[in-house]
């Protein structure tokens, strides 16, 4: 208790320490079982790989191993050709995702809307909806790559197809779903096809056609990887991956897995931020 | 006020997943007209909101037609504009942009300006001033509720259709909405049509009250109006007088039509033993003094000892249930005031002849009038001087209340106005009110007077709200109360049931008789199952002397007659002279065959044999001519010739009343 009383007795002149603690005491109970969890699970791992159980490197090799850690300090170098820093890797590995996302979101939506507004047309697509949910999206590759020829299209095909499903599935859910009350409304209203769209259908269907969007961004993430995997020679955080492996660089494979899962929870955050802003839950 | 809605023999079948058909509504006709408010009641599931939905144009009928202004109705549309009892606003848009939404796809070629002053205008006419940009999901249910009305009246619709509007919400909140939209419905002279379950809100708000039976193919049971003029104020609505009658016919309604949902379910075949046909009996009656037969033949065994073992009571509060009952078919036999067998079958229940036949006369007398304390004090002690008060004050307008326009009370009271010239249907109203409503109406002053049986005229002399003043002992000394009453194809499919049923009930009027018995009599009278009443109001014969000192008006008190010389053989003399008032009156046409009905339906052989099994010699066979206050003698002679000779009548129809079918109505 005294030394706490101190702390604060210090504390009081100055504002920023003072917005800190703030900020800890209202945060640090949300903040400190992560942070805990986080912290006992690369300890363990550390063990694990000193132990000399598995070739596996521990998480201190992304600073001892010397080409992981310039990796680790200079993400922006380019040397041209293949050889670029890690963000570098990732942007190009983002940029493939944008597109074959944006085009899912596109067609997704758009054909989501169709298909739920019409029984018949639903009937009609369900089966094949189904079948084409369940192919992995690394069946998808060799098709792309025998469909379209070239790698970078093809990668995007692979992030299209991954991604469109959630979003159509859900969309079509979502328009399906409108209460009865508010088609009722419509109706007595005999609202006009664009005002009935705009504001009965759209923004009803909205929190599921966000749902399908988080699900497929996720995957559209997961899909990536694995295209840049099996299609060599692009520049991206995939090949990244299958290049360092190829030449036993374990460690940088790990800093590279860190890249990936971080910037797929950046992604999941962004869409949720979206959602937010967009359709913000309301009963 | 012009025709609006009109629903024409329109049928909606359902068809179910399993490829059978639900009919939910059948053969539904109605007329709506502009700036009617109209109430659709009736248990969940009856297809009101189905109707409520045709209307709207939600779903269409599967055979008839609904039209709004002569068109017929194929689609919704904002004409119709719809209030839901989920209010349905969009969760998205605010207050003023879900009014906004409608006004704006209405009024889509008005200025801006204009709608904008439109929506303002109807979130003031709700008091929402202050929640106009709250999210809807900020606001509670009375709130969201006065929003969706809001949206429904900015667009003027010609007919507003509110679907169990305050269903979801407090009473207080109830009460403050239902006060709100009688007020802008009569300040707007909106057309609405409301779905409802509340009793109250229905006669509170509505010009018409809708009662729908119960489904599979629910059908308008009765349609009733509300006579409470506008504006109505909650308070004062509810000293109307016709705010009970109205209330207890809408539950009386619904509470028949759960018991039929009840008896479609239970379905009983009858029991025969000790060769009898059927030992399993639903005797109805009516919570009264004169009902001591039957619940002494319960109670005492007298049922059991004839062997009838399985004998069920059921107690209605009014005779309408009585009728019911019979109609219907579930009641076996009933207890019955002594003009309802000829009521029946000279077609007095919807116009519809149903033979109903009498053995038994259980009671006589025990029935008397009963005025408002308050003409006794303005000194109305005779039947002269209340004529005199009714000439004198034409413009107020009198009522009484009488429990059936068949039972002795409603014939009673008639002949004893008549007699001295006060026309019972033009110098004062007669309401038909339960027995057991009559003293609480008088306390309200909702009716000034009454005839009826016992505990009720005592009653109201002991709480001092009224004073009896003239008793059945004056009128027409030892008139028939109470009968037995069967159908008559159910007397002929059990003639031996007919005949122990008699029995048992003679052998408990020969018990209600004995002054011995008295006390114990009173005491099971006074149960819950039977009156409910304190004992003290429950008299059989003599009254003590506390009641008597009501000195100068209250005369000798009505005393019941349960057994004695010829008082429970059903007489023809009598129910002849029951068939001449009721013509009298326009209850039902005076039937030319009347020789041939009073052999059908008075049957002195089913208790004649009763009595004789019991070891009860007839004594007498007729009671001779019938001696009234007014010093007319009625005999059986000529009973068309006497209708002729009374001064104060109605319209008298003479027909050939044919069992088989229906009256063939003659004007003589």
């Amino acid at each position: 208790m005294v030394t706490h009383s101190q702390v604060r007795k210090q504390a009081r002149p100055n504002p920023v320490l003072a917005s800190v603690q703030q900020f800890w005491q209202k945060r640090g109970p949300d903040l400190v079982p992560p942070i805990i969890g986080i912290a006992v699970f690369l300890t363990i791992w550390q063990l694990v790989s000193s132990s000399g159980l598995t070739r596996l490197p521990g998480p201190l090799s992304l600073w001892t191993d010397t080409r992981t850690r310039e990796l680790l300090l200079y993400p922006f170098y380019d040397l041209g050709g293949l050889n670029k820093g890690l963000f570098w890797q990732t942007w190009a590995s983002l940029g493939r995702v944008a597109q074959g996302y944006t085009a899912a979101a596109v067609v997704g939506i758009s054909v989501g809307v169709l298909v739920g507004t019409s029984p018949w047309l639903n009937k009609a697509t369900y089966p094949i909806f189904q079948f084409l949910r369940m192919v992995a999206p690394l069946a998808w590759v060799p098709i792309a790559l025998v469909a379209l020829q070239q790698n970078q299209p093809a990668a995007i095909f692979v992030i299209f197809i991954t991604a469109v499903w959630p979003i159509l599935i859900n969309t079509i859910e979502g328009v399906r779903q409108i209460p009865e009350d508010y088609d009722n409304v419509a109706k007595v209203l005999q609202l006009s096809r664009k005002d009935y769209y705009l504001n009965i259908l759209f923004p009803s269907a909205l929190p599921y056609i966000f749902t399908g969007l988080r699900i497929a961004i996720g995957l559209a993430w997961l899909a990536i990887i694995a295209a840049e995997i099996v299609m060599s020679g692009i520049v991206g955080i995939g090949f990244f991956i299958w290049d360092a492996y190829q030449q036993n660089y374990i460690s940088e494979i790990i800093l590279a897995v860190f890249y990936i899962g971080f910037v797929g929870l950046l992604l999941d955050r962004a869409i949720a931020f979206l959602q937010m802003k967009i359709a913000p839950a309301r009963k | 006020m012009s025709l609006l809605v009109a629903v024409d023999q329109v049928n909606k079948i359902f068809s179910l997943s399993d490829g059978g058909e639900y009919i939910a509504l059948k053969g539904i006709d109605l007329k709506i007209k502009t700036g009617e408010f109209v109430s659709f009641i009736g248990h969940s599931g009856c297809g009101k909101s189905t109707l409520l939905n045709m209307i709207a144009g939600l779903s269409l009928p599967s055979s008839g037609v609904l039209t709004l202004e002569g068109k017929k109705i194929t689609e919704p549309g904002p004409d119709r504009m719809v209030v839901f009892q989920n209010y349905s606003l969009l969760p998205w848009r605010s207050v003023r942009e879900n009014i906004a939404l409608a006004v704006n796809s209405v009024y889509g070629d008005m200025p801006k300006g204009d709608r904008r002053a439109i929506v303002e205008e109807h979130i003031n006419l709700v008091g929402l001033q202050h929640a106009a940009d709250k999210w809807p999901d900020q606001l509670s249910g009375g709130m969201k509720q006065r929003v969706a009305i809001a949206r429904a009246l900015a667009i003027r619709p010609k007919l507003l259709l509110l679907d169990e509007p305050f269903g979801a919400l407090d009473a207080l909140t109830r009460g403050n909405l239902q006060t709100q939209l009688m007020r802008i419905c009569d300040e707007n002279n909106v057309t609405a049509v409301m779905v409802t379950h509340d009793v109250d809100e229905a006669v509170l708000l509505s010009d018409r009250i809708v009662m729908l039976t119960n489904g599979p193919g629910a059908e308008i049971g009765n349609i009733l109006e509300v006579d409470i003029p506008r504006p109505r104020q909650r308070m004062e609505v509810v000293e109307h007088p016709s705010y009970y009658s109205l209330r207890s016919e809408i539950i009386y309604f619904l509470n028949q039509q759960k018991r039929i949902k009840k008896l479609r379910a239970r379905k009983t075949t009858a029991v025969a033993r000790h060769g009898l046909e059927k030992v399993n009996l639903d005797i109805g009656f009516v919570p009264l003094t004169a009902c001591a037969p039957v619940a002494i033949a319960k109670e005492k065994g007298f049922f059991a000892k004839h062997g009838l073992e399985e004998v069920n009571l059921t107690r209605e509060t009014s005779w309408r249930g009585i009728v019911d009952g019979i109609a219907g078919g579930y009641l076996d036999a009933a207890q019955m005031p002594s003009g309802m067998p000829l009521w029946f079958s000279l077609g007095g229940h919807k116009n519809t002849p149903l033979p109903v036949v009498s053995a038994l006369t259980m009671t006589r007398n025990g029935n008397a009038i009963t005025l408002s304390r308050r003409f006794y004090e303005q000194g109305v002690h005779s039947l002269n001087a209340f004529r005199d008060m009714l000439h004198r004050t034409p413009e107020t307008q009198h009522r009484m209340g009488m429990v059936h326009p068949s039972s002795m009370h409603n014939l009673l009271l008639r002949y004893w106005l008549a007699a001295g010239g006060i026309d019972p249907d033009r110098d004062l109203a007669l309401q038909t009110i339960p027995p057991a409503q009559m003293v609480v109406d008088l306390k309200n002053n909702a009716i000034d007077g009454f005839c009826v049986g016992e505990p009720w005229n005592l009653r109201a002399a002991m709480d001092e709200v009224g004073f009896t003043i003239a008793t059945d002992r004056e009128i027409y000394d030892g008139h028939p109360g109470k009968v037995l009453g069967v159908r008559e194809d159910w007397a002929a499919a059990y003639p031996n049931t007919h005949i122990a049923l008699t029995k048992a009930l003679l052998d408990a009027c020969r018990y209600c008789a004995d002054p011995e018995n008295e006390l114990e009599i009173r005491q099971i009278l006074s149960q819950r199952a039977y009156l409910g009443t304190p004992i003290d109001y429950i008299h059989l014969g003599d009254p003590n002397t506390k009641v008597c000192e009501l000195q100068k008006p209250m005369r000798e008190y009505a005393h019941h007659l349960f057994f004695g010389d010829g008082a429970n053989r059903p007489s023809r003399t009598e129910h002849l002279w029951h068939m001449t008032q009721l013509a009298r009156w326009g209850d039902v046409p005076f039937p030319r065959n009347w020789l041939e009905i009073l052999e059908r339906i008075v049957r002195v052989d089913v208790y004649s044999t009763a009595a004789r099994e019991l070891g009860l010699l007839d004594a007498k066979f007729t009671r001779g001519s019938i001696h009234l206050f007014d010093g007319t003698d009625f005999d059986a002679q000529d009973p068309i010739g006497y209708l002729n000779s009374l001064a104060i009548k109605r319209d008298i129809t003479i027909a050939e009343v044919v069992f088989d079918g229906r009256v063939a109505a003659l004007a003589a």
